[in-house]
């Protein structure tokens, strides 16, 4: 089987597609594939918390309670898959760039060109599968834009893509520090606002008399409201309510500690919406997150977290760590270091949330950190340790079969992403089955075993007879403008 | 990053001097010193008082002013710029051979954008002008890269797609600010035929009204007061007001309404192809341009700005949505496509019939510098008006802010022909340069 670990562009032999005729964009490294098959899978147990409705005030209802059965499932899944899988996606979508520039491809139109089209036709993929198909938390759009953004970095050295990769992390983790600072801000500002109710009659008449004296100065324009400003100014003075500010300072704190407890109300209310049996009315009511996920979450955190994981995977593939860098030992004792690593970061985590969840205020007050300070760094490491064992694994032979079904998975990445959305919110979402809320942790699960292993069948059965998945190929004729054959061409290479 | 592109000798390098298009500068350079119009009540008053402007004396200094901008130049002078950001894209990508095997031009052209990007996040955050426009330009910018080839007239269908995009999408955001009205309208007719109210119904009476006497408000001045307090202080608090103010701007006009520019965009690249920006189109065609662009866009702005703002302040809220099934703005780019073409023809004419040969010499200085100007506009302003400099801040009337307007023109057509007597690019076109291409770029004059 070592012929499976080709060097980029050189191989035209492979296990899965035998006569590799021009597949538009698909990286030639099997164990690219196999990784992007696990992620892809992987990913599912993660989305099933958003498509089967069990929300995050549920998921906190865990923390709250006995720690019981359903804390446990929660916490393991949380700590193997929740960020892991999306990095890993990422690290093999950052080496994918790098594979897809090297690449000689069969056709007129430059490599830059192809390559810009297929981010922006992602994107577009993206937009059906957010909002017509309607997942909020597509991935495809932000990969899409992550790829057009990351397209003049891909022939840095080794060295740069690494920095690259350290930037942004950085970046990263001190916003997630300064989140938790402005928490930390807002909850002294609450504490100065219950002061100030407990002296009232002395303190709130002197700020309100600054702020009434401020605000003559100030004023150039406005004077006649100017007037009326004053008068509602000394009748709260008088009924000793609190200034806007500080009724806006305590709202806020008072706010935030209310989010993180469990809403009942809005739990009930999602499920009414997203149950509904009217298709315009699910996905109207969905698009709002879509809109939140595509603009700010990806502006916020989302590049920073994904670039921070595309550089590494680019930086990985410079060195050869896709192909056959090390032996196969060192891989696993490599991917054992990691997610041991890895595992220690996720007790942080969800240690600290425990703490932080039942009781923000005292979290507050005692700790430096926020409990997610290191959930970047946690999913590095764990991604890139699964990712180390499992091409270990390739090179040690074993559960080839396992490799293969996961690499067909991987090569069909678009159709199978596209397919779960579909099948999951049909079987969810009101205009389809409904289930969405009416599952338990275990049920959800279990529902996405059994999505998982159609699709496995699927991906291998279809490989038997195209080149390539039926999203895929339209992707490339798209790119191409023109149509592509996909009928797979039986040759005899077949038999090795 | 160093080896890789140091390498190759052959690389792609910039725009020689001899080069450039000296009527492509004029325009730009019209646009740049055009921009500050529309941008200086962003850098010298507080949003909230354009209630006072519109709702103030009329005719008063500041109600005509805002009244003439309004009508020849809001937003066609960002359309101007982003026809000539559309334009450079494609002669950037022109004007340079591949050297084979070594970074093409299309990563020099990536690299350049995504330094674009950076400057406009440093001129947002780190200059405070939460107006900048350079961020969006270098995103649109990667947008454009696989549209270069096409031909004008597919050109000019992609940007009618835009603009037809933004208006659906404007169109159906009105309709749902609409229904409420709706709804209230509906219960108040069954109200006066005494009928039994629903839940519902008394629900949307009480929802509307809430809302129409929001809107009738002036604005709160406690709030406006204390954001003027910020923009009184030094530089940490402003630094701090402004960044959940970028960060909305951003994501908001990026991923909400990046069709404004990217129309623009698509018919500079289509009247480029055209030859219309380099001079080469005959002077008919011009005219014609000229004619028909403030032909039909003044007259629209007009309409636009009489109807459908000053006079739908008088109407109120709720009875605007009664009588316009469609709200003014959303036909916006009916006005701003035309008057824009209009002063680009206008530009052309001046340019060609020689009449101000120093005039234009000076505004393609201008527009050569156009990285640098506007970037100077942003530092001269943020000093004069916020808190940390001069502290001009709201103390200026509405029709007073255009005299420092005047100044900086002034400023910035006499620095530009001084530095170009002695410089090959101004400090900030130097400075991208030398990043996009990784090594420092010749400055002096030979």
């Amino acid at each position: 089987m070592s012929n499976i670990f080709n060097t980029p562009g050189a191989g035209t032999e492979q296990p899965i597609t035998p006569h590799h005729i021009a597949a538009p964009g698909q990286p030639s490294l099997f164990s690219l594939d196999v990784l992007r098959g696990i992620g892809l899978l992987g990913l599912l147990f993660v989305s099933s918390w958003e498509f089967g409705g069990l929300s995050t005030s549920q998921q906190n209802l865990f923390y709250y309670g006995t720690h019981g059965g359903n804390y446990k499932l929660f916490t393991i899944v949380s700590v193997l898959f929740e960020g892991k899988m999306l990095a890993l996606l990422s690290l093999v979508f950052g080496a994918g760039i790098i594979a897809f520039m090297q690449k000689k491809h069969p056709t007129t139109l430059a490599t830059h060109d192809a390559y810009i089209r297929r981010q922006l036709w992602l994107m577009a993929f993206g937009v059906f599968n957010a909002f017509i198909l309607v997942w909020p938390s597509d991935i495809l759009f932000p990969f899409g834009v992550l790829g057009v953004l990351l397209f003049g970095f891909w022939r840095l050295k080794t060295r740069g893509l690494l920095i690259a990769a350290l930037v942004c992390t950085l970046i990263y983790t001190g916003k997630q520090y300064w989140n938790y600072a402005d928490d930390k801000k807002d909850y002294k500002k609450f504490l100065a606002v219950k002061d100030v109710e407990k002296k009232f009659k002395q303190d709130s008449t002197t700020r309100a008399k600054k702020d009434s004296t401020d605000r003559i100065k100030d004023t150039v324009l406005l004077k006649d409201v100017l007037v009326k400003n004053k008068i509602a100014d000394s009748l709260a003075k008088k009924n000793d309510t609190l200034t806007k500010k500080q009724a806006e300072e305590k709202g806020k704190w008072k706010g935030m500690i209310k989010a993180m407890k469990y809403d009942s109300a809005q739990v009930k209310a999602e499920n009414k919406a997203m149950r509904s049996k009217k298709y315009t009315d699910v996905s109207y009511h969905a698009m709002s997150r879509s809109q939140d996920k595509e603009s700010f979450w990806l502006y916020r955190k989302g590049i920073w977290e994904i670039a921070a994981l595309m550089f590494l995977g680019m930086a990985l593939y410079t060195i050869g760590f896709f192909n056959k860098r090390y032996a196969a030992s060192r891989y696993i004792g490599i991917g054992v270091l990691l997610i041991i690593a890895g595992l220690a970061f996720s007790w942080y985590r969800i240690s600290f949330n425990n703490a932080r969840l039942p009781d923000y205020t005292t979290y507050i007050d005692k700790h430096a950190l926020p409990y997610d300070q290191w959930q970047i760094v946690e999913n590095m490491t764990m991604a890139l340790g699964y990712a180390s064992l499992v091409i270990g694994l390739l090179h040690t032979r074993l559960l080839h079969w396992l490799w293969m079904a996961m690499a067909a998975t991987g090569k069909l990445a678009l159709t199978n992403y596209t397919m779960q959305t579909i099948i999951c919110s049909f079987f969810f979402y009101g205009y389809g089955f409904g289930y969405f809320g009416r599952m338990s942790q275990w049920q959800l699960y279990f529902m996405m075993l059994e999505i998982i292993m159609v699709q496995v069948i699927f991906s291998v059965l279809w490989l038997r007879y195209y080149a390539q998945g039926p999203l895929e190929w339209l992707w490339g004729c798209l790119i191409y403008r023109k149509w592509l054959p996909n009928k797979k061409i039986i040759t005899t290479h077949q038999a090795s | 990053m160093d080896q890789s592109i140091s390498s190759a000798a052959l690389t792609p390098q910039p725009v020689a001097f001899t080069d450039r298009i000296k009527s492509i500068d004029a325009i730009r350079g019209v646009a740049l010193l055009g921009i500050l119009m529309m941008n200086i009540p962003g850098f010298g008053i507080n949003w909230d008082f354009w209630y006072a402007v519109t709702h103030g004396q009329r005719p008063g200094r500041d109600f005509e002013t805002f009244r003439i901008i309004m009508v020849f130049f809001e937003g066609t002078m960002r359309g101007l710029f982003s026809m000539l950001f559309g334009a450079g894209m494609v002669l950037f990508m022109l004007n340079k051979k591949e050297a084979p095997g070594g970074t093409t031009v299309a990563e020099y052209y990536y690299r350049r954008l995504l330094w674009l990007v950076l400057f406009g996040l440093i001129n947002a955050y780190i200059l405070l002008w939460q107006g900048d426009i350079l961020f969006y330009y270098g995103l649109c910018g990667m947008l454009l890269f696989p549209f270069r080839k096409l031909s004008p007239k597919w050109l000019v269908c992609i940007a009618l797609l835009c603009v037809s995009f933004a208006m659906v999408k404007k169109q159906w955001g009105y309709n749902e600010m609409r229904q409420p009205r709706l709804n209230y309208n509906e219960a108040m007719a069954a109200k006066k035929e005494k009928k039994e109210l629903t839940s519902e119904q008394q629900g949307a009476i009480a929802k509307w009204t809430e809302r129409e006497r929001n809107d009738n408000k002036p604005p709160d001045t406690t709030f406006t007061n204390r954001n003027l307090r910020k923009m009184h202080s030094g530089y940490g608090t402003i630094f701090n007001y402004f960044i959940p103010i970028n960060v909305g701007n951003e994501v908001g006009y990026m991923y909400g309404d990046p069709w404004d520019m990217l129309c623009m965009m698509f018919l500079g690249m289509a009247l480029f192809g055209w030859g219309y920006f380099s001079n080469k189109v005959r002077t008919s065609t011009y005219v014609m341009g000229l004619l028909l662009g403030y032909g039909i866009g003044i007259p629209v702005a007009w309409v636009l700005v009489q109807t459908g703002w000053i006079e739908s302040i008088s109407l109120g809220f709720g009875n605007y949505l009664d009588t316009y099934t469609s709200g003014h703005w959303i036909f916006a780019e009916f006005r701003r496509i035309p008057i824009t073409i209009g002063h680009a023809s206008l530009v052309m004419l001046i340019f060609r019939s020689n009449l101000v040969p120093w005039l234009m010499k000076a505004l393609s200085n201008v527009g050569q510098m156009a990285f640098t100007n506007y970037l100077m506009q942003s530092i001269i302003c943020t000093w004069f008006f916020y808190g940390y400099g001069f502290d001009f801040y709201n103390k200026l009337r509405f029709h007073e802010l255009y005299y420092v307007v005047f100044s900086v023109w002034i400023f910035q057509l006499i620095f530009s022909s001084i530095w170009l007597r002695y410089f090959l690019f101004g400090p900030f076109e130097w400075l991208w340069r030398s990043l996009t291409y990784w090594r420092l770029q010749p400055m002096r004059k030979p």
